[in-house]
């Protein structure tokens, strides 16, 4: 006896076989597929007989099929207003949403630009000249003055958030930090 | 009987004539009683059937109102206000509006006090800081103007109650929106005729209209029955002559609040003068101190006062043979008083202005020279056109204008006399 070969690959492709997966809302759609044949069906059919099309995927399909895509609508007037109303929401929720983000990002970069004006009227003990002379220390030469400022402003040299150049990333930085000092651990250090 | 019904209308334009209005009142149809033969009464809004309609026809005698489509629509929605629809992204779409509404109304809180605050230390302001004040108040002012539109701007039946004609001219959003309405097609077609028929060089030097005209003349052989009937005309128009022989209607709508004074002008800048073979000017009518009104913009410009009009309405005229004749019509505001809050304006002296020489003249009339001399700022214009046709004379003549029979011809001129030029002209 010649054993029928297995179904289950017709089964996973033929759509014919997965009518049972689909559900029923579309099954009118597997229906309405056109045939095999281009030949005209030309035999005589019983009005009301035929596969029952679901008149929403006949709408959605002629929505696709149209000349003019998107298809252009025709609303009644409170549709239309309803749609107006809508669009002037979303529209305004979104300039909304726009404009916090450029406040944010310009106080950002308001709060970085402050902070390197600060840097460069800083010298090396954290003084600017008019709080120098405030406190009577005597003001020393300028080239300690804004030193952290130009190294901040180096664009090919450094730690960097963007890497730039040849900066470094800068998660390979070290935190400022006021101890150990910048020289170092001498060593060879005696009184 | 047959109701009539006010159609709808989506502009804010007058209408020409007035219609007949009855409002229709729609009756419940109560429910039948058994066994009664007589059939409930039916709504001449509602019915869909054609047996119902019938029955509406003989047993009401009423008319259905409306198309079928129409009818069955009403009948199968629900009462529900429009604001109030179960849509949900409608509604959240609203409440998110609603909200933006009472930032903007807090907002114009805010300012109204601080303008206050600032109008109240105008007293101790010092000379040299003078201009910068007025500028903080002006300022100040315009800003409490555009938070008012902001407020109302995304309400949906704002937009409905403006596009059907019903918006109130004395509210600013409703100006703003009829302003904004004119600006994008009528103002364009009027800069247009305006520029191509250079009226604007020709009798003043620039304009920028701020207010809307329309120009409606009374149709003759209506004058006595109740309701005069006009005709209007579109900017550039040909007007027969018969048309424009009595004093038209004109409506000003000005799209800022408070009542102003103006002066309307009609000047005609192609009257032809045989002797300088060249064109005047004349006035065909001037008046002062009209008072116009976003709500209230008819000027008849037959029923002015005596103390307004300075020459009264002449009828367009053009001779036979002359080319046409542009009759434009200049809406000029006149200066504001001290106090600019609500355009109160300065009044022209209209005795003084009968009397002046320069001004009180038809043929002759430099509407430069009284923009100049009473600095009355030009803020309208309106245009129609004038030529020969078949009752022109009779006007003339009713009009007692001299020239009904002249006609004018072109000058034959004298070709030059053909001279034939050297050889290698016509290589």
């Amino acid at each position: 006896m010649i054993k029928a070969p297995s179904t289950s690959l017709l089964r996973a492709f033929s759509p014919l076989w997965r009518a049972e997966s689909v559900p029923w809302v579309a099954r009118g759609c597997i229906a309405q597929q056109v045939h095999f044949s281009t030949a005209e069906q030309r035999m005589a059919r019983k009005k009301g007989m035929g596969p029952k099309t679901d008149m929403r995927i006949t709408l959605i399909r002629y929505h696709l099929q149209h000349p003019l895509t998107p298809r252009p609508l025709r609303f009644s007037r409170t549709r239309a207003l309803r749609h107006w109303t809508i669009h002037r929401a979303w529209r305004l929720y979104q300039n909304k949403l726009r404009l916090t983000r450029q406040l944010e990002l310009e106080r950002q970069y308001n709060s970085m630009n402050a902070a390197c004006e600060a840097l460069r009227l800083m010298d090396g003990d954290g003084l600017t000249q008019e709080e120098r002379s405030k406190l009577g220390a005597e003001i020393e030469g300028s080239n300690d003055m804004g030193r952290l400022y130009r190294i901040a402003m180096k664009k090919d040299d450094g730690v960097r958030a963007d890497a730039v150049g040849k900066g470094v990333p800068i998660e390979y930085a070290r935190i400022q930090t006021e101890t150990p000092p910048r020289d170092g651990w001498n060593s060879a250090w005696t009184r | 009987m047959t109701k009539i019904t006010r159609t709808r209308t989506f502009t804010t334009t007058p209408r020409t004539h007035l219609e007949v209005e009855q409002q229709s009142t729609t009756e419940s149809a109560p429910p039948p009683l058994i066994g009664d033969a007589i059939p409930a009464k039916r709504d001449p809004y509602t019915v869909t059937t054609r047996n119902a309609e019938n029955q509406l026809l003989r047993h009401q005698r009423q008319v259905p109102i409306g198309s079928r489509r129409r009818r069955a629509a009403i009948a199968s929605t629900s009462q529900v206000p429009f604001s109030q629809l179960p849509y949900q992204c409608f509604q959240e779409a609203r409440s998110f509006l609603k909200e933006d509404r009472d930032d903007k109304l807090e907002a114009l809180r805010v300012q109204r006090e601080r303008l206050e605050k600032l109008r109240q230390k105008s007293g101790s302001v010092q000379p040299k800081d003078e201009w910068r004040h007025g500028n903080r108040v002006r300022s100040m002012r315009k800003q409490v103007e555009e938070l008012k539109i902001q407020a109302d701007i995304n309400d949906p039946l704002v937009k409905k109650r403006f596009e059907d004609g019903a918006g109130d001219m004395s509210r600013p959003i409703y100006r703003h929106l009829a302003d904004k309405q004119w600006r994008s097609y009528k103002r364009l077609i009027l800069m247009q005729r305006i520029t191509q028929m250079n009226v604007v060089p020709d009798v003043l030097p620039a304009i920028d209209p701020i207010v809307s005209t329309e120009l409606a003349f009374p149709i003759p052989g209506h004058e006595n029955k109740r309701i005069q009937r006009l005709r209007r005309v579109q900017h550039g128009d040909f007007v027969d002559s018969a048309l424009s022989e009595k004093a038209p209607t004109l409506y000003v709508q000005p799209y800022d609040k408070g009542t102003r004074l103006v002066t309307i002008a009609v000047v005609n800048a192609d009257v032809p003068n045989v002797e300088k073979d060249a064109f005047d000017y004349r006035c065909h009518f001037l008046a002062v101190n009209v008072p116009i009104n976003p709500t209230d913009t008819r000027v008849r410009l037959g029923q002015l006062g005596k103390d307004q009009v300075i020459l009264p309405w002449l009828p367009a005229y053009a001779q036979k043979g002359a080319p046409y004749q542009r009759m434009s019509i200049f809406i000029l505001q006149q200066p504001s008083t001290e106090d600019a809050t609500e355009n109160a304006s300065l009044s022209l002296d209209t005795v003084a202005l009968k009397a002046d020489s320069k001004y009180n003249t038809r043929l002759g009339f430099k509407l430069r020279s009284l923009v100049d001399r009473f600095a009355l700022q030009p803020v309208g214009v309106d245009l129609f056109r004038t030529q020969w046709d078949a009752s022109m004379a009779g006007v003339m003549q009713r009009a007692g204008i001299v020239g009904s029979d002249v006609e004018f011809k072109r000058k034959r001129i004298e070709p030059l006399p053909y001279q034939r030029m050297g050889g290698e002209r016509y290589r």
